[in-house]
């Protein structure tokens, strides 16, 4: 039988996915000792394991070429359409807020805001929710940035601890949503491998219970 | 401006050679499972008016149809499915006709998929439609013939089975607002359980709750009616959930069992679908290759309420699958005029071999060195030349 394939996120989610697949008594040497090597046998064959950005996880889970894939709500809610949801891996905890500056009254006028994001569609969503029409820019790098220097009322980005808005005289108007990371499935590969996904979710389930 | 001379739209390519053998060869075995099963070829035009594909109970989203106008402005959509201009077809010109009819497609349908991601934006199809007639009789007849075209191609697919009342039903019982209904529509047919769960969390505790819970691992063999039946008490999920177990069971008998899987948390367009759904998989294609079910509300759109059931599968992963099989196309005899006069004797002498099997072509290049090199390039084995 051909081995699981799982993209896992790069990083932080990598690592402690890592750790989830050790806790199961799963062989994770090849992640420890990768080298150039870019699939990677898990659990003694039994899974293989690729790295990729997150994005990238999505796509290869959605175009079927991995079965499994581990990332955060976060870019699930940005980039994702058609796979499974299956299990919330209580890891990579944080949250998607609307932030602005401190005393400013962001609701306030009928004036049209820009919110400067990485995340365009979670925040083109998050404000079609609320009627509200607003201009979004698109930021690569450091989205706090934007309203400090004027081009934008407010950012809409992830916020872990907050120090970074503290520090920049910023402060949350309101939470968007909660983040942590998820396990996704191919829709075929859940179909066709039904029994072996079952018993790993199964496992991880009770894993991080 | 910059001329796209060279290159074709996103989403769209060229055909060639073995890729067009491949097709041939995949849509003649499909066209054999249809017409052995009585289904009759239509053809559609590509071009339909947008009206057609607007409805909410078509379940296609606006941004996914390409749109043009005609020469009055009124809006023109490149089809982006052939069930509903089959059911305009069947609800005007085919009112008169004597039913049930069963009818057959082989059509692209094109759908404006997001960019980069690689989806293909015109998607060859083919499918049957069974029209006028309800229940369990046309309901086996429709996925056995989705069984046997599947099988034509893969020993190890899989035909996942649900039935859109179930959920329906469970939905129209539970006491929540119309959009916490639209999003555990979505949780469900995503599989996401997690979101689910905390949507349902909110909700108050009630059995409608706690069976909308267990939907999306109410999937398998025979032992999911058991799970199910302790968990769904609603008399019409119940009435679904008997319906499904008892054609179940009829694909048993059929010896189908190793092949089909029941899912009832099997959602799909779930305006449109109005009975069983079924979607099909094969190994080595991340998503389905084949969809259908019972969708009787599309007739109401026409005024002429009726049954109507059937699928679609689409034929360019097959093809490309069986583009490494499909067997060569290069001729086995070149057939060479060498003076002008020799012509027809060569035309001749063409036909003679097409007609006992051999795979011959009549050379159209009128220099011999030119004509032997062609042949040598290309691999043809045999030069013959007429008029020595």
């Amino acid at each position: 039988m051909k081995p699981i394939r799982i993209a896992l996120t790069k990083g932080r989610l990598e690592k402690s996915t890592v750790e989830l697949f050790e806790k199961l008594g799963y062989n994770c040497d090849e992640i420890h000792n990768k080298g150039r090597k870019l699939i990677l046998s898990v659990g003694d064959g039994k899974f293989e394991v690729v790295l990729a950005k997150a994005a990238d996880v999505i796509t290869y889970v959605e175009h079927g070429v991995c079965d499994l894939g581990v990332v955060g709500k976060d870019t699930i809610l940005e980039n994702g359409t058609s796979f499974y949801e299956l299990l919330d891996l209580g890891f990579g905890r944080c949250r998607f807020a609307l932030a602005c500056k401190k005393d400013f009254d962001f609701y306030h006028g009928y004036g049209a805001k820009t919110i400067a994001t990485k995340y365009p569609n979670v925040t083109r969503r998050f404000f079609e929710g609320k009627n509200m029409d607003v201009r979004v820019i698109k930021i690569e790098g450091s989205v706090e940035l934007a309203p400090l220097v004027g081009l934008a009322d407010g950012i809409v980005d992830i916020v872990e601890t907050g120090s970074t808005l503290k520090a920049n005289n910023l402060e949350v108007k309101e939470y968007v949503t909660d983040i942590s990371a998820r396990l996704i499935a191919n829709t075929a590969s859940l179909k066709l491998r039904k029994n072996e996904i079952e018993e790993l979710v199964k496992k991880m389930e009770e894993a991080i219970k | 401006m910059k001329k796209n001379l060279k290159i074709t739209p996103e989403g769209t390519k060229d055909y060639l050679f073995k890729e067009c053998t491949a097709v041939n060869y995949v849509c003649r075995k499909i066209t054999k499972v249809f017409e052995n099963h009585q289904f009759h070829r239509v053809i559609t035009p590509a071009l339909e008016f947008y009206d057609l594909f607007s409805a909410d109970s078509a379940g296609i989203a606006q941004e996914s149809i390409f749109k043009t106008t005609d020469n009055t402005g009124r809006i023109i959509a490149v089809r982006p499915d052939s069930t509903l201009p089959i059911a305009r077809l069947v609800s005007t010109r085919l009112q008169n006709e004597i039913f049930p009819v069963r009818l057959y497609y082989n059509q692209s349908v094109y759908r404006n998929n997001p960019s980069l991601t690689g989806r293909s934006n015109e998607i060859m199809q083919m499918g049957v439609e069974l029209i006028g007639s309800y229940g369990k009789r046309a309901d086996l007849e429709v996925i056995t013939t989705a069984v046997e075209s599947m099988r034509a191609f893969s020993k190890s697919f899989r035909l996942e089975v649900g039935h859109s009342g179930l959920f329906e039903a469970l939905i129209n019982d539970l006491d929540a607002d119309p959009d916490t209904k639209e999003s555990i529509k979505t949780y469900i047919e995503n599989k996401n359980y997690s979101a689910l769960n905390d949507l349902l969390d909110k909700l108050e505790k009630t059995e409608t709750a706690t069976a909308i819970r267990s939907l999306p691992s109410l999937f398998g063999g025979v032992e999911v009616f058991e799970k199910a039946e302790s968990i769904i008490k609603a008399p019409k999920a119940l009435s679904a959930l008997s319906y499904l177990k008892s054609l179940y069971s009829d694909l048993l008998a059929l010896e189908l069992g190793e092949n089909i899987i029941v899912d009832l948390g099997l959602l799909q367009r779930n305006d449109y679908y109005s009975g069983i759904i079924f979607s099909g998989y094969i190994q080595g294609y991340g998503d389905a290759i084949l969809s259908g079910g019972r969708y009787d509300k599309i007739f109401d759109l026409f005024d002429v309420p009726m049954g109507a059931s059937g699928f679609a599968i689409n034929i360019d992963y097959l093809a490309e699958q069986a583009r490494y099989t499909s067997k060569s196309n290069i001729p086995e005899v070149l057939v060479y005029a060498k003076n002008d006069s020799d012509i027809i004797d060569a035309i001749k002498r063409t036909s003679e071999l097409v007609k006992s099997g051999v795979k011959a072509q009549f050379s159209d290049l009128s220099d011999e060195k030119e004509a032997r090199e062609f042949a040598q390039r290309l691999g043809i084995a045999k030069f013959e030349m007429i008029g020595e």
